[in-house]
């Protein structure tokens, strides 16, 4: 597999404060990923630095094997608009489409268009006037239409609704499919977006915390629930995530697949096996990753 | 449609499966594409692939160069067999577990099995 | 759709002038909000020569309007333009060239504007009301290169101001923007102390007057250059 981006040891300090703390991966051709985190968590600092529109205080960044600090031929197959992005004063949205056309080789006005209707944006009005709902639209339909080589989505569905996030989710499967590229998909609504990326990058407090394919999350952890004394006789010598207990049924989340023998005695005693979603999993980690930090080590050194 | 507990490949291929095996999808006819199933399902196509990938693995489809994916003869009788050994475990351990829970012994399964599926079969039943 | 949409370009100066096309695609900010100021204040200035019942000549300082929008433009070039030319993956390099060639286009535009304007101020006897606008007997000392030059290199320099003030803010915050303005008044407090200690304001000043349009707007263009040379420098580190 072909990375097209590299990134090592990559760290970004301000001042005190670490706000990405020495990041390896390598990002795959072709494969949408999700980058999962908290707010705060790093997400934006890190795209940011991969798109050179902000710097790293150490490290190296490798974009199709080039640092693409003012690297015009790295650039342009790169699309990053971000969350709360700025646009010219008095601009509106085709003026902003417009522009777009004039810096990504591989923009599609036709896909443009189809997107201006479905996510019913208003041509005629300025776009500082625009709900933020329509301007994260904006955002998403220059995303999508500009078909970058990679393209990165941060946080896209700000005040977008649910029938508008789920146009986004449609569009991008359906133009993802007929044109394969390199996607990154920041996000803190997991559960939603857990089907549309193949492979998961979960950020807590500037540090990477898990890089893997979604099968492979997925399969990494089970919920309990039960009977105390039963469960907790089964999930003995278990690196135990999460625990709830309401009067004498208690539910604890374990680390580790569960073999197909291990569930049927499960049943046989009377447990019941609860699936862990993509975002109760994510969250049991952070939270643990929070809570096995030495309460004076952490960020501030 | 899409549960949290198996991985979505599977489920995806198992949809197929289903498809195959209720007849809807004829051996020889040409199945889904990836793209088709993606963006049925609302996944990632690369997940819809795998899943795709295994069925063409177990011999249920294979692949016309240029054309795409087709029912494989015999994929239904595969098929079938392949449910027909997994029908114990997956459908009657958990029954019996449960039986057990409310204190149902094997007869008065036995009994009730008996009594619902002629119920079935006045009613119309299913086909077999 | 049309004859021709301008679509990406891979070469360096093609990315640029996009850039140009890219601050002129709202044609209103560079090109349409200046002449409608420039035309409004001319109607206004007609207006008010026209009550007044005073033969002598009469002088529209109303051009001042123009400063300071060119000024805003500068400033919003940064604040908002920037920030959008990153997310359409333009190098700071192309941003800078692309701008300052925007803002060129435009000071010619008014420039010419102006001058016209003058032309015809001065065949008409101030618009036969005895009224100025755009014609003053300094600027036009050199003839009318000499306006179009002095106009040029003013309102390059209005714009450059507006951008580099912004950029310093938005890279040294207040603070920064603060102590470097002082820094510049203090210099200038010391140049006027030093010309008073030496008594020599007729001296200077004098000069200054004796100078005539040509040279120093050409003063003027260096320093546009100057400070465009260190926005470039503070550009390079600055993120969105």
């Amino acid at each position: 597999m072909t990375s097209v981006i590299e990134v090592e040891n990559l760290t970004k300090r301000y001042g005190d404060v670490i706000a990405v703390d020495d990041v390896g991966f390598k990002i795959e051709k072709d494969v949408i990923y999700g980058l999962l985190g908290r707010n705060g968590a790093g997400k934006t600092t890190v795209m940011s630095i991969l798109t050179a529109q902000n710097f790293a205080t150490s490290g190296d960044v490798r974009v199709f094997g080039e640092a693409p600090y003012e690297n015009a031929r790295v650039l342009p197959r790169m699309c990053f608009v971000r969350e709360s992005q700025k646009y010219p004063d008095d601009a509106k949205a085709p003026h902003a489409f417009r522009t777009a056309k004039l810096f990504f080789p591989n923009w599609d006005q036709e896909l443009c268009d189809r997107l201006v209707a479905d996510f019913q944006l208003p041509m005629n009005r300025r776009i500082k006037k625009l709900s933020r709902g329509q301007l994260s639209a904006v955002g998403v339909i220059i995303g999508l239409a500009s078909r970058a080589e990679i393209t990165f989505f941060d946080e896209p569905y700000l005040g977008l609704d649910a029938v508008a996030r789920q146009v986004f989710y449609d569009r991008l499967i359906e133009d993802y499919a007929a044109y394969p590229r390199t996607i990154i998909l920041s996000s803190h609504l997991i559960d939603e977006v857990s089907n549309l990326i193949e492979r998961v990058l979960v950020i807590d407090q500037g540090r990477i915390i898990m890089d893997e394919t979604t099968d492979e999350v997925r399969d990494r952890a089970a919920t309990i629930v039960g009977d105390a004394g039963a469960v907790e006789a089964f999930v003995a010598g278990r690196e135990v995530i999460h625990r709830e207990s309401l009067g004498r049924v208690v539910s604890v989340t374990v680390l580790g697949a569960l073999t197909d023998d291990e569930r049927r005695r499960l049943a046989a005693s009377g447990l019941d096996v609860v699936p862990v979603s993509l975002q109760q999993l994510i969250v049991r980690m952070t939270q643990r990753a929070a809570d096995s930090r030495v309460p004076n080590e952490g960020a501030l050194r | 449609m899409v549960d949290e507990g198996r991985a979505l490949f599977l489920q995806i291929a198992e949809s197929v499966e289903d498809a195959i095996i209720d007849g809807s999808l004829a051996e020889e006819a040409q199945a889904p594409s990836t793209n088709e199933l993606a963006s049925f399902h609302r996944i990632n196509p690369a997940t819809a692939a795998k899943g795709v990938n295994m069925l063409v693995d177990k011999g249920v489809l294979y692949k016309r160069r240029g054309i795409g994916m087709f029912v494989a003869p015999g994929a239904r009788h595969l098929l079938l067999e392949e449910r027909r050994s997994a029908f114990a475990d997956r459908y009657v351990e958990p029954l019996l577990a449960e039986a057990a829970k409310i204190g149902l012994d094997a007869d008065d399964l036995r009994a009730l099995i008996r009594e619902r599926a002629s119920a079935h079969t006045t009613t119309g039943g299913s086909a077999l | 759709m049309t004859a021709f949409t301008p679509t990406a370009s891979a070469t360096p100066r093609g990315r640029i002038v996009n850039v140009v096309r890219m601050q002129f695609v709202n044609r209103m900010t560079f090109v349409w909000i200046p002449l409608i100021i420039l035309a409004a204040v001319f109607v206004f200035s007609m207006v008010i020569w026209l009550m007044i019942p005073y033969g002598g000549p009469k002088y529209s300082g109303g051009a001042q309007a123009l400063i300071w929008y060119l000024l805003a433009v500068g400033i919003q070039s940064l604040t908002l333009t920037f920030p959008f030319s990153q997310a359409m993956s333009v190098t700071r390099r192309e941003f800078f060239f692309g701008t300052y060639l925007t803002a060129a286009l435009t000071a010619a535009l008014l420039a010419v504007v102006t001058t016209v304007g003058g032309l015809i101020e001065s065949a008409t006897g101030g618009w036969g009301l005895n009224g100025w606008m755009f014609y003053t007997d300094w600027t036009w000392a050199s003839g009318p290169l000499g306006s179009a030059l002095s106009v040029f290199a003013l309102a390059m320099l209005t714009f450059t101001a507006g951008f580099w003030c912004a950029t310093i803010y938005k890279r040294f915050g207040g603070i920064g923007l603060t102590l470097v303005l002082v820094g510049v008044g203090a210099l200038l407090l010391v140049a006027l102390w030093i010309i008073g200690r030496f008594n020599a304001w007729v001296a200077v000043f004098g000069w200054l007057a004796s100078l005539g349009v040509v040279p120093l707007s050409l003063v003027v263009l260096a320093i546009v250059v100057v400070l465009a040379a260190t926005e470039f420098w503070m550009l390079r580190r600055l993120t969105p």
